[in-house]
């Protein structure tokens, strides 16, 4: 996977605006299976997180991979966010790296 | 042509066998008129007139609805008038007729009679003193402006024609000052009577007023009893405040009526039952004169500008200090007392240089004195907090007179007790008595003033009926007086009664109750509601929980105000009056590793320690200047200089003991052992490095202080907390928010200026605020309201309008 470019803050609305892109997105995770993850977004909104999660997970999970549907990203990095987390100010980073100041970052 | 007019009627007129249009409507003739503004109504003009009847002369009033007459040329000098309306009063002792309707016979006219005094004096006012004199025809303007609080007209009185004697004499008696008219109320003066005379107002500086005497009359403005008020529209004195020439020509005509022809008269203090020779003090007091009638006693409340001579019998309630003074007119001393009589009245007292060094010794709090001759101005109700509109000025003419016998009418003091429930509704800074049980008293404490002297200061919790308790403090003397009285009271388990009188109510966390230097305390007072209090606590009060509405904690109202590094320097923070409390959100790189401690006296001053620094004695003990003792072990506390540093900038901040123990993560006494006791040097230089890189929030006190001659903005870490990211980030989105309005509502994309955005955000930053930290009470974050300018690049912006 190319990881070199630069992956974009998601929340569920805007995953859709990066299909086949890098993305990264912190969930909170509903539920664990075995190759799958499904995490609730900063914006509640629910998407699927495929590949390998970790043993063991935290309430919070930042995962960074490619876009490939609107609710669905296919992970290659995992990282335990911890159990406190503020999802709102995630959430606006999101809008506003997305939005007005979106030249700051991609 | 004298048949015309009313012969003889002025003679009448003086004796009051005529006195208004009831008994008779005169014809008299104007011989001379002068036009004049008063001071106070600049807008009417008020005409006076001297009146002949062919024979004698009494001055007069034209009322202003007749003024269109002499405008109009219909009255003139010379002119002969029936008045149709007229009061003839007595003003200081003048006769003045009040004229206010007239019918003009004719207009012009050649002056009928022939009169005993050469008129016209006025050309002689030229030379006579060097004060300023009246340069009126013959007319003497006297009195104040003032209108009197009973709407009381004054009339300018005015001397009938006299010449000027060309001579000046200073003062006759032997003091200088005082004010050259004495409004010596009669003794028939009962209270609702105003002497509508132009008044010898006290605001006539105390300084020496030339009285120029001739043979006749003394220029003593004895009002009598006003029963009459004079009708007319309200007749303005417009004298200048200033000194004046009391001119008598001889054979003045106010002799008739005046009882005391002369001032200066010995003032009778006395009212008849009691003395029959003069009091012996006054024996020196210059001529001669006889007194009128001695003036009944009439009460405090009844004092004002323009009751002429006065008697009050009251007693002192309290007595200042002999204060000296230097203002731009000169030096001076000041001593001021108030007084209580039997009906209630308060007014204060005060006593200038020589006046002062007079009765300085005289007056006594709590004995009863009758007092007259004062002068009355408002009061200043910046210092002077008694109820009454007015304040006396005793000057030469002045008497005190002890009263032996007791008057148990008159109380020794008198209360206006608010329930200590109330206070806590109360204006701040309003001045109040109050009662209550003193439940707990600290020990005095020394507190440095700003301008560097030291004072004293008590503090109290005070308790009452309402369920309340208010913590009373007191400043200086009152602190080792009543406050060791309190103390030992309390110390020896009983909950002595405490009135505080004249006491202001102060705002910090709450209501408290504090002293100024006019107050009084009464510990176990003799009064009924002592009584009362007594025993309800005995009853409840001793074990009922009791609110204390001072020192709460309010939430709420303070708000820290977020800025960069960049913006003390830039937005000149600490450079006003007051100091700036922000908030900065900033790294430490760096911290000085030398000094990072002080020795510190570990004394306890009343519920503080001293913490002062501690010298060495050398021989292990140490000394603190303040408590000046020595003790075997110092405290030791941080005085941490810290490097900190943001997105924005770089500034030094010095850390204390709190905020050092937050940073450092150990009391500095470990510290210091780490370094000095134990050598530790590597442990020391880890625990330092520790902290460097360290990101916290803090709050800063920015100052400006002036170190020699330059001044220095400096910051002092009041707290540090660690960074809470949550409300932090949502501190940011906020500022964000508020740029991206600003922005959006000034045309530029840059630098919006002062206008706010349709949107105020900046509420929402503080309460975010107010969640993270509680409020410790030390923020004024009002001037800086939402200050947004953080951020984004756009560091200088001042946000006005918030």
């Amino acid at each position: 996977m190319d990881t070199s470019s630069p992956a974009a803050f998601v929340n569920g609305d805007l995953l859709r605006r990066y299909i086949g892109q890098k993305v990264r997105a912190v969930v909170q995770v509903i539920r664990s299976d075995i190759g799958s993850v499904v995490g609730k977004t900063t914006d509640d909104q629910q998407i699927v997180v495929k590949g390998s999660p970790p043993p063991s997970l935290t309430t919070y999970l930042e995962v960074i991979g490619i876009a490939e549907s609107d609710n669905t990203i296919r992970a290659d990095v995992w990282t335990n966010f911890g159990d406190n987390f503020d999802a709102g100010n995630y959430n606006e980073l999101c809008k506003l790296a997305n939005g007005e100041f979106r030249h700051m970052f991609i | 042509m004298g048949e015309i007019l009313t012969g003889g009627v002025i003679e009448m007129l003086r004796k009051e066998t005529v006195k208004n249009q009831e008994h008779m409507k005169p014809i008299l003739q104007v011989t001379e008129m002068k036009k004049f503004t008063s001071h106070q109504e600049p807008s009417n003009e008020r005409i006076r007139v001297l009146l002949s009847d062919g024979t004698a002369f009494i001055q007069g009033m034209l009322g202003v609805a007749l003024n269109p007459l002499v405008n109009d040329g219909l009255l003139q000098t010379g002119s002969i008038l029936r008045l149709d309306r007229f009061l003839c009063s007595d003003i200081q002792n003048k006769k003045i007729v009040v004229v206010t309707e007239v019918e003009v016979i004719t207009t012009k006219a050649d002056i009928i009679g022939n009169h005993v005094r050469a008129r016209k004096a006025s050309d002689q006012s030229g030379g006579e003193s060097s004060n300023k004199s009246n340069a009126t025809s013959g007319f003497e303007q006297h009195g104040r402006s003032d209108v009197t609080s009973t709407g009381g007209r004054q009339v300018n009185n005015t001397e009938i024609g006299t010449s000027y004697v060309g001579q000046q004499r200073p003062q006759l008696y032997g003091s200088g000052s005082g004010s050259s008219f004495e409004q010596s109320a009669r003794s028939d003066l009962s209270g609702g009577h105003q002497i509508n005379t132009g008044t010898s107002h006290a605001a006539i500086p105390p300084q020496q007023r030339p009285q120029v005497y001739g043979s006749g009359s003394s220029f003593e403005q004895n009002g009598r009893s006003g029963s009459n008020q004079i009708n007319t529209g309200t007749s303005h004195a417009a004298i200048p405040p200033q000194q004046r020439q009391q001119v008598y020509g001889s054979g003045s005509s106010v002799a008739g009526s005046a009882p005391s022809a002369r001032s200066y008269s010995n003032p009778p203090t006395t009212y008849p039952p009691q003395r029959q020779q003069q009091p012996p003090m006054y024996q020196n007091r210059g001529p001669v004169a006889r007194n009128e009638a001695p003036p009944r006693i009439i009460p405090i409340n009844a004092l004002n500008p323009y009751s002429g001579r006065w008697t009050i019998k009251a007693r002192v309630t309290s007595k200042g200090d002999l204060r000296r003074y230097n203002n731009p007119r000169g030096d001076g001393k000041v001593f001021s007392f108030d007084l209580l009589d039997a009906d209630g009245g308060e007014i204060r007292a005060a006593c200038f240089n020589a006046v002062a060094d007079q009765f300085f010794e005289q007056i006594v709090v709590g004995n009863l004195y009758l007092i007259s001759r004062g002068s009355l101005r408002p009061a200043q109700k910046k210092y002077n907090h008694l109820p009454n509109d007015y304040e006396i000025t005793l000057n030469n003419e002045s008497t005190i007179e002890q009263c032996y016998e007791e008057d148990a009418a008159i109380p020794k003091n008198l209360y206006n007790f608010r329930s200590i429930g109330d206070i806590e509704s109360m204006e701040t800074d309003s001045i109040i008595d109050v009662i209550g049980i003193v439940s707990s008293i600290s020990p005095t404490v020394s507190i440095m003033r700003k301008t560097g002297t030291e004072t004293q200061k008590r503090s109290l919790q005070l308790k009452d009926m309402s369920g309340r308790s208010v913590e009373v403090t007191m400043w200086g003397n009152l602190c080792n007086a009543e406050g060791q009285q309190l103390q030992s009271l309390c110390d020896s388990g009983e909950f002595p009664v405490l009135t505080v009188k004249g006491a202001r109510i102060s705002e910090f966390n709450g209501k408290a109750v504090s002293t100024i230097g006019s107050s009084q305390l009464f510990v176990e007072p003799d009064l009924v509601e002592a009584q009362k209090l007594k025993e309800w606590f005995a009853r409840e009060g001793r074990s009922a929980p009791f609110i204390s509405i001072s020192r709460e904690l309010t939430g709420g109202g303070r708000v820290d105000v977020r800025k960069t590094i960049s913006q003390i320097k830039d937005e000149k923070l600490g450079t006003s009056e007051k100091p700036d409390w922000i908030t900065v959100n900033a790294t430490i790189i760096y911290m000085k590793v030398d000094n990072f401690y002080y020795t510190a006296c570990p004394l306890m001053n009343g519920d503080r320690q001293c913490n002062k620094k501690v010298t060495d004695n050398g021989d292990g003990t140490w000394r603190c200047e303040k408590c000046d003792k020595c003790v075997d072990e110092c405290d030791y506390r941080y005085i941490l200089q810290l490097q900190l540093q943001d997105h924005t900038g770089l500034t030094w901040v010095t850390a204390f003991q709190e905020a050092g123990e937050e940073i450092m993560g150990m009391p500095a006494k470990d510290l210091y052992y780490v370094k000095h006791e134990h050598m530790d040097e590597e442990k020391f230089e880890g625990i330092i490095r520790k902290v460097a890189f360290t990101k916290y929030l803090f709050k800063l006190k920015v100052k400006e202080e002036t170190y020699g001659d330059e001044p220095t903005v400096k910051a002092t870490v009041v707290k540090v907390e660690k960074i809470n990211y949550g409300s932090d980030t949502r501190t940011v989105l906020e500022a964000i928010d508020k740029l991206r309005t600003e922005n959006a509502s000034s045309d530029a994309g840059n630098s919006g200026i002062g206008t706010s955005g349709t949107r105020d955000p900046s509420s929402s930053l503080e309460r975010n605020q107010a969640d993270q930290y509680e409020n410790q009470g030390q923020y004024m974050g009002g001037s800086y309201r939402g200050s947004g300018s953080y951020g984004g690049g756009l560091p200088r912006q001042h946000v006005g309008g918030y």
